[in-house]
């Protein structure tokens, strides 16, 4: 085989390796499950209708992140003359080791991006769930 | 900065013992052994904090646990203590109160003294009579000075034993003043070092005044361990209590690290014009104030501010002898702990020996074990 085309194989190969990660229906609305895979715990969020998967280790101290409450955070906004508001509803999940917060749909850390939490792409066929690792 | 060492990850350290392991206890755990008579003044059910947690004016934090953002461990047994230990890859730990750092801010000084042997009592009969690889302080309320140097008399050959510990927030006076000094003197007798811990809500309390107007546990948090170390090691040093008590040595604890080189030269810089401030300073072995707070303070890791930043953070170290002076602590479970790995991590440029001291070397010849 012509090296090149092998690895073009393997690439494929390593893309589109998928794991069933579970149903629709085994979600409530706003839902996270941890799961075991290949040793590697993997947090699956529901959040309004969509999935997630970030890595269950906190970019911090290794804390298992995807276990935390999930919520909104507090705000202010210039616009409301600086007064407290309170934003992004179930978008957010906090570390239960120290409390870092995290963007469930992009991983990053709310204080820096120098810091976020690895995604796995999130592949919905049916009722079927599969993350991409 | 590369790391020097061929120590790389924590089982192939000599021995990890974590100077700073707190127990989350209850009223409910220490209050069946107060003294019948206080017992009595307190008639308490309940598994809350109690009035032991009620420091007036209560300081309202609201923080992370607060908000739910961090789920804190509760460690209330020896089984307890041992299951964090082991997830951390500690060998033996120094355990610390939760509770009992507000004694020096509760309003009834007799029961404050009650409660402090009520703490010894606990943490001897149901955590160092349990497991060798616990050890502990004596707890002292700093306002019964007399009654706590009784009591370090008589606790300090039991089994676990391995220093006498005054909470440091809020004393007033600060810890310098002579009313203090039975302790100094029962300690130094015993051959016990002191541990010096702050809590953020006795900060509250009594020092200073300006921060009652903090409306946020980001801000108080941020300065009360360090900044209550600092008024309490001034105090220490300019009343010359190194020596009077020449065998006497501080572990202070958690107050975060760029703070004690400032400390040192501070002081220095200052008494070089204010000598007739602190005239004991002479007549010891040493001539600065840095060079004391070397040779009788030791301190604790945890929190580690500056792990992102390692200039800062092998510069801080080295300008106050960290090899020699610093011991690991965790601080576990408290919502700002630091896990055992992040020393390996941060502190580059540091060879094995070093290393080795940092997590139980010193610790064994600071606390005999």
């Amino acid at each position: 085989m012509d090296p090149t085309e092998d690895n073009k194989a393997k690439d494929e190969n390593v893309a589109n390796e998928r794991l069933h990660v579970g149903s629709r229906n085994e979600f409530e609305d706003v839902d996270r499950k941890v799961i075991d895979v290949n040793d590697r715990e993997i947090g699956v969020f529901k959040i309004d209708g969509e999935f997630y998967a970030l890595a269950n280790y906190c970019p911090h101290q290794g804390g298992p992140v995807c276990e935390g409450e999930i919520t909104g955070t507090i705000a202010a906004k210039k616009d409301d003359e600086w007064s407290l508001s309170y934003e992004r509803e179930n978008e957010i999940v906090a570390c239960p080791w120290h409390g870092w917060e995290f963007d469930i749909t992009s991983g990053e850390n709310l204080t820096t991006d120098d810091f976020a939490v690895p995604r796995y792409d999130v592949v919905v066929e049916g009722s079927d769930i599969y993350i991409e690792i | 900065m590369s790391q020097t060492g061929t120590v790389k990850t924590l089982s192939q350290v000599e021995t990890i013992i974590d100077t700073d392991f707190h127990l989350t206890e209850r009223q409910s755990d220490v209050a069946p052994y107060l003294e019948e008579l206080y017992g009595k003044l307190l008639n308490v059910t309940g598994d809350d904090y109690g009035y032991h947690g009620d420091v007036f004016p209560s300081p309202g934090f609201v923080s992370p646990v607060t908000s739910g953002k961090v789920s804190s461990d509760t460690v209330r047994s020896a089984d307890t203590v041992i299951e964090g230990m082991d997830e951390l890859d500690i060998d033996r730990a120094i355990i610390t109160p939760t509770l009992g750092l507000s004694l020096p801010v509760m309003h009834h000084d007799e029961l404050a003294g009650a409660f402090a042997t009520a703490y010894n009592s606990y943490i001897q009969d149901q955590f160092l009579d349990e497991e060798d690889r616990l050890y502990s302080a004596i707890i002292v309320a700093p306002q019964q000075p007399a009654e706590a140097a009784a009591e370090i008399d008589d606790r300090a050959d039991d089994r676990g034993i391995v220093a006498a510990l005054i909470p440091g927030s809020g004393v007033h006076p600060p810890l310098g003043a002579e009313r203090y000094h039975p302790i100094y003197e029962a300690c130094e007798d015993a051959g016990l070092p002191i541990l010096l811990h702050n809590a953020a809500s006795s900060w509250m309390q009594n020092y200073p005044f300006q921060a009652r107007g903090f409306k946020r546990y980001l801000s108080v948090h941020s300065l009360s361990h360090p900044m209550d170390h600092m008024v309490n090691l001034t105090s220490l040093i300019v009343n010359g209590i190194p020596v009077q008590f020449p065998d006497l040595e501080f572990v202070l604890q958690e107050g975060g690290l760029g703070w004690i080189p400032f400390m040192m030269r501070r002081l220095d810089h200052e008494y070089r014009s204010k000598r007739e401030d602190a005239p004991l300073l002479a007549e010891g072995p040493y001539e600065m104030p840095s060079e004391y707070i070397l040779e009788h303070c030791y301190f604790t890791s945890q929190p580690l501010e500056g792990a992102y930043d390692p200039e800062y953070l092998s510069n801080v170290l080295d300008m106050f002898e960290a090899e020699n002076n610093l011991m690991f602590s965790s601080d576990y479970p408290h919502l700002d702990f630091d896990h055992t790995r992040e020393i390996l991590t941060y502190f580059k440029g540091f060879g094995d020996s070093e290393i080795n001291n940092i997590f139980g070397g010193t610790a064994k010849e600071v606390f005999g074990i």
